[in-house]
């Protein structure tokens, strides 16, 4: 595996996981809550996702189905 | 006199009034939920790169795919899911497996079924749950299970999530015609040989998750995973052409590692517009690398409608064992003609309409619907349609 990708991806998490968070009430979480802020492929999304596993290499990271099934068609 | 009345009539009052009745004590009570999701979905594409076909030849294909999931709550502990549904498939390349095209394609049917159960402890923070899940259709038969692990901080705005996943695969055709399976089918003209020893493929998946409210707009997911496949990973009826003019069946090696890594920033921006975007990185050992980067940006038109635009990019390089059409050298070890592990670039664009009313709690509440429509294409002339309809219900009622 490209080494320098690497340490570009390295880079990008560390910068995403130190971000300052704010404490976020109950009460102030309307936003948070609402149905299109849901994490993941939520709804309809999710034949897309069994599509593009079957029709590219890639799978994985945080979509619903990373392997198994037939997709030989 | 009168101050002795008024002081009588206090004490009257005092002894005979109450705040509360002892038989009005708070009873907590539970309530039982059950959410119920219906979907249907049509997918159709067409390109000349079947790999049943060795690299050319029709990929023409058309898929229904109706499926139901059920979330049964018997209380705010434990939590209860099934999910099933049967893809209607019909494939013309699988039809050109024997070059007798008896029809305008070969329809085929895959049938699944997933049961599951989670139970949030009572510390209320951590969450355990296992699921199994069987899947069949001609050729392919799936048995999965699969353990999750969830832990949420106090004050929720932090989830940490850990899944590991397994299915063992069986290739072999012949449950539907005699109930049980009987050997790899190989293309026609390629049987007199017995290619594969093997008809299993197994498949670990780890997977994790952390979810982060950044503030109470914003929120991050990061989602790294390994997956590991080891059995047959090829398709007994594909076929490969080689530069000499020979022609055998597609081979690949034994096992196969895949690390990806996804992020997902979602933001809620104004009062109407929601910003959700996703970054995948992949690599695998069959030497290919892929990113993926998605934007949907759904707005809220009147409160309870909203409008998705989306875009999806992605790019892979080919696998090591790829080469199109006649390519390939007698000498090589593994080879294939699948455009799917071919280095390309594709798009996916489309628009997805949301109806969510504002409801009071019924025993029935219908909770939402949503159409989405996308329109892919990739960058070797495959193009797709897909078309999803999404309902969703919930049921509601106190438990004694």
């Amino acid at each position: 595996m490209n080494k320098t990708l690497l340490k570009y991806l390295a880079l990008v998490i560390a910068a995403l996981t130190t971000f300052s968070c704010e404490s976020v009430k109950p009460y102030q979480r309307v936003y948070l809550n609402d149905l299109e802020m849901r994490p993941g492929q939520p709804g309809a999304r999710s034949f897309e996702e069994s599509v593009q596993v079957y029709r590219e290499g890639a799978s994985g990271g945080g979509s619903s189905k990373i392997s198994g099934g037939c997709g030989c068609n | 006199m009168k101050k002795r009345y008024v002081i009588i009539g206090l004490l009257a009052a005092a002894l005979t009034s109450s705040g509360q009745r002892l038989d009005s004590a708070y009873k907590k009570q539970t309530l039982s939920k059950t959410d119920v999701q219906v979907l249907f979905s049509y997918y159709t594409q067409d390109n000349d790169h079947s790999a049943v076909t060795g690299g050319i030849g029709t990929e023409n294909l058309q898929v229904y795919a109706p499926q139901i999931s059920i979330d049964h709550q018997p209380d705010s502990f434990n939590t209860i899911h099934i999910d099933g549904g049967v893809d209607i498939i019909s494939s013309a390349s699988t039809d050109n497996i024997d070059f007798v095209v008896s029809s305008a394609s070969k329809v085929d049917a895959r049938s699944h079924i997933n049961i599951g159960y989670n139970r949030l402890l009572h510390d209320k923070q951590n969450r355990l749950g296992g699921n199994v899940s069987y899947s069949i259709e001609s050729d392919y038969t799936s048995r999965g299970g699969a353990l999750t692990w969830s832990k949420t901080n106090a004050d929720q705005t932090r989830e940490i999530s850990a899944n590991v996943q397994v299915f063992f695969d069986d290739l072999r055709w012949g449950r539907f015609e005699g109930g049980k399976p009987i050997k790899l089918i190989y293309p026609s003209e390629l049987r007199a040989q017995e290619w594969f020893d093997s008809y299993k493929r197994n498949s670990f998946n780890f997977s994790f998750g952390i979810y982060q409210t950044i503030n109470r707009r914003m929120s991050l997911g990061i989602y790294p995973g390994v997956s590991y496949q080891s059995g047959e990973l090829a398709t007994p009826f594909h076929r490969v052409y080689f530069a000499d003019d020979s022609k055998r069946v597609e081979n690949l090696p034994g096992s196969r590692l895949k690390i990806p890594i996804g992020i997902q920033l979602n933001s809620f921006l104004g009062s109407r517009w929601i910003l959700r975007s996703y970054y995948r990185f992949y690599w695998d050992d069959f030497g290919m690398l892929a990113h993926t980067f998605s934007i949907e940006s759904p707005m809220k038109v009147i409160r309870v409608l909203t409008f998705t635009p989306f875009i999806r990019l992605y790019t892979q390089s080919k696998a090591d064992y790829f080469k199109p059409y006649k390519l390939h050298d007698i000498n090589q070890e593994f080879y294939t003609s699948d455009y799917d592990l071919s280095e390309f670039t594709s798009y996916k664009t489309g628009l997805g309409i949301r109806y969510a009313p504002f409801n009071t709690q019924h025993r029935v509440t219908f909770k939402e619907v949503e159409l989405r429509y996308a329109y892919y294409k990739r960058s070797d002339g495959l193009q797709a349609h897909m078309i999803t309809a999404y309902f969703s219900f919930s049921s509601q009622k106190k438990r004694k």
